[in-house]
């Protein structure tokens, strides 16, 4: 595919030789130009931030004339954007941000479009559409989806919707914490016998999941549902309970769905979680419009993409969990 | 006021401060079904025991430290090497040896690299003269960044199968193991303290270093093996984790460095050396894991819990001051 489209180029860019933008650049490619694409990601310190990085470093390995460089926020705005600017002075042909905070990134990341770097913001939000394009993963859509298959389970045990769930949540304030339990909370207050009996926050991490879980169940002698904003957090709940012999008694449902060994996909196969929805690693959707925007002149990207969830059960487990094991 | 009197008022005051948050849990404890109160089950207060532990485990060590007059940062950062050293002999490393010695064989490596970094704070500090503060500082920094470099950035499974990783898991998260570990420590360590050489240089080096030196007592050598058993019982306490929590974090363990300094400080030991001891921070690692299960157990938001922990750490201090 990639020898035609270059040779299309090639003619391309030799009809449009004084022409500037994009054109320019399918020009380059033509002539044998590398591509260089930087990644700001806020925090490789997270199993889900290092499957992206490793996913991507798959994808751009892909193209001979691509090379990457990933660059580490650490969990630090200030960082973040210092090592942006930087960026900003090596003019990156594709510039992907994964900003720490909306409020903080907003700024630089104006910069970089003010300096004619096609950008892409992935995953989270900042405050002015300061990007060429965001590919958008909806949280809400998640919750609101894990909300309605806690129902069906319900209805299902109890023949009408009526259950008692505990909700363990990830690190107060982050969106993916909110709209995790916003949506999920809409659903359930359809249903007044749904009742959440029990919410703790487990800052995302399984010790705490499990730690939070061992009083929970003591203080709790009934419950149907552990809903966790992520994987881990249920993990670690699935160990507490299986510690008293009650993880029969419940199901436990987790968010994110990451493959390799350590994901969520594993523990829905080896029958610990009922159920995973996958959080998009995006950076899949950010290199296809990216070669897009890079290789197609006149190509012009939507301003948002918004990537839907996949319910990964027992049934699918084991085909998601090739295609998502890198 | 003679020194012993002084220090059996303070160990009373801590006993005190025990009884005190003990009766306050049961108080205020909600009820099952029964009637009972759930705090006094008897599987509550093994949960205490066993959520106390690996902080219990590290403080422990902190005690030598604090004792000697110096602090170490490098525990949560230590016992997250720990984990993950642990769960990567245990999944990565094939071999013929039996899951006996698979085991063991992962234990040992884990608590050998932790012995190291300990060794390692305890000769930089004494040979280069920079105060322990820094130099842990750095090697939490720098044994973190090792933590992740070796997992790349993952969390290591251990699994829910039958292979050797999970009868790891299965074997080294049961109640009872956890809390003998604790125990036994916290017994070695209390005579290793109270009944051998060792434990009074310790004491002595943290005292009045300059009396030490007069005395002609081997302050660097001391000061080294305080390091390198913090650093390995760090590691026992990585081991735990790793095994109830069923992975190799390389984030595990964060500000855990503060909780062991806190139950330390809690339980009396002061924090400019020579005072303190063993049992005091036992009681200290109670204190605070009585106080989150009798807040948890009434579903007491996560962030009020924080706040109460700093009212009970200062006051705690304040009373042991007064004496």
């Amino acid at each position: 595919m990639i020898p035609i489209i270059s040779r299309f180029l090639t003619v391309a860019g030799l009809i449009a030789v004084a022409s500037c933008g994009s054109k320019d650049r399918a020009k380059e490619a033509a002539a044998g130009k590398q591509f260089f694409v930087a990644f700001s990601q806020c925090n490789n310190a997270e199993p889900y931030r290092a499957a992206q990085n490793e996913l991507l470093t798959r994808l751009v390995a892909k193209s001979p004339d691509m090379r990457l460089s990933i660059i580490d926020g650490q969990q630090d705005s200030s960082k973040q954007i210092a090592q942006i600017e930087t960026l900003i002075l090596q003019k990156p042909d594709l510039l992907i941000v994964a900003p720490n905070e909306r409020a903080p990134l907003t700024a630089v990341m104006g910069k970089a479009m003010a300096a004619g770097i096609t950008t892409i913001c992935l995953e989270r939000d900042i405050v002015e559409p300061n990007y060429t394009t965001y590919i958008a993963c909806d949280n809400l859509a998640i919750g609101r989806q894990a909300g309605e298959f806690i129902v069906e389970h319900l209805k299902k045990k109890y023949g009408k919707p009526q259950g008692k769930i505990v909700e363990l949540k990830g690190l107060l304030g982050v969106e993916g914490q909110i709209n995790r339990h916003g949506g999920a909370h809409e659903i359930f207050a359809k249903y007044p016998e749904v009742r959440v009996i029990h919410e703790a926050v487990a800052d995302w991490l399984q010790n705490k999941g499990r730690e939070r879980m061992t009083e929970i169940l003591r203080a709790q002698p009934e419950i149907d549902v552990v809903y966790g904003h992520n994987d881990p957090m249920a993990v670690g709940a699935y160990l507490a309970a299986q510690e008293l012999g009650r993880e029969k008694k419940m199901i436990f449902v987790g968010v994110d769905g990451l493959g390799g060994p350590a994901g969520g996909i594993k523990k829905v196969m080896d029958g610990v979680l009922a159920v995973t929805f996958y959080y998009p690693l995006a950076v899949d959707k950010a290199m296809e419009v990216g070669n897009r925007m890079l290789r197609e002149p006149g190509f012009i990207p939507d301003k948002k993409y918004t990537l839907g969830t996949e319910i990964i059960t027992p049934q699918n487990a084991a085909k998601m969990y090739e295609r998502l094991t890198f | 006021m003679d020194p012993h009197r002084r220090q059996l008022l303070k160990r009373l005051q801590s006993v005190l401060g025990l009884v005190v948050i003990l009766i306050l849990a049961i108080f205020i404890s909600p009820k099952n079904a029964a009637g009972d109160r759930i705090f006094l089950e008897v599987g509550n207060l093994t949960d205490i025991l066993r959520q106390a532990a690996e902080i219990g485990v590290i403080a422990l060590g902190m005690t030598l430290v604090i004792l000697s007059a110096g602090i170490d940062l490098s525990v949560g950062s230590t016992l997250a090497l720990s984990a993950t050293v642990t769960a990567m002999v245990l999944t990565r490393w094939k071999t013929d040896l039996g899951s006996g010695m698979h085991i063991l064989v992962a234990i040992l490596a884990a608590l050998a690299a932790c012995g190291a970094v300990g060794a390692i704070n305890g000769v930089v500090i004494v040979s280069l003269r920079i105060q322990p503060f820094i130099v842990t500082l750095a090697t939490m920094i720098g044994i973190r960044g090792l933590a992740r470099r070796l997992t790349d950035n993952t969390n290591i499974d251990l699994g829910f199968g039958q292979d050797v990783s999970s009868q790891f898991a299965k074997l080294g998260s049961g109640k009872a193991l956890v809390v003998a570990v604790f125990a036994i420590l916290a017994i070695a360590c209390a005579v290793v303290l109270g009944r051998t050489v060792f434990g009074r240089r310790v004491k002595a080096v943290g005292d009045n270093e300059r009396a030490a030196l007069y005395a002609g007592l081997p302050i660097k050598r001391t000061r080294i093996w305080v390091y390198t058993l913090c650093g390995l019982l760090a590691g026992v306490a990585g081991v735990l984790h790793a095994a109830q929590n069923h992975q190799g974090n390389p984030n595990a363990g964060m500000s855990y460095e503060l909780d062991a300094i806190a139950a330390v400080v809690i339980g009396g030991t002061s924090l400019s050396g020579g005072q303190g001891s063993i049992a005091g921070t036992v009681i200290g690692t109670l204190i605070t894991g009585i106080l989150t299960n009798m807040l948890r157990l009434n579903n007491v938001d996560s962030n009020t819990e924080l706040m109460l922990k700093a009212v009970i750490i200062v006051a705690a201090v304040w009373i042991a001051r007064r004496s």
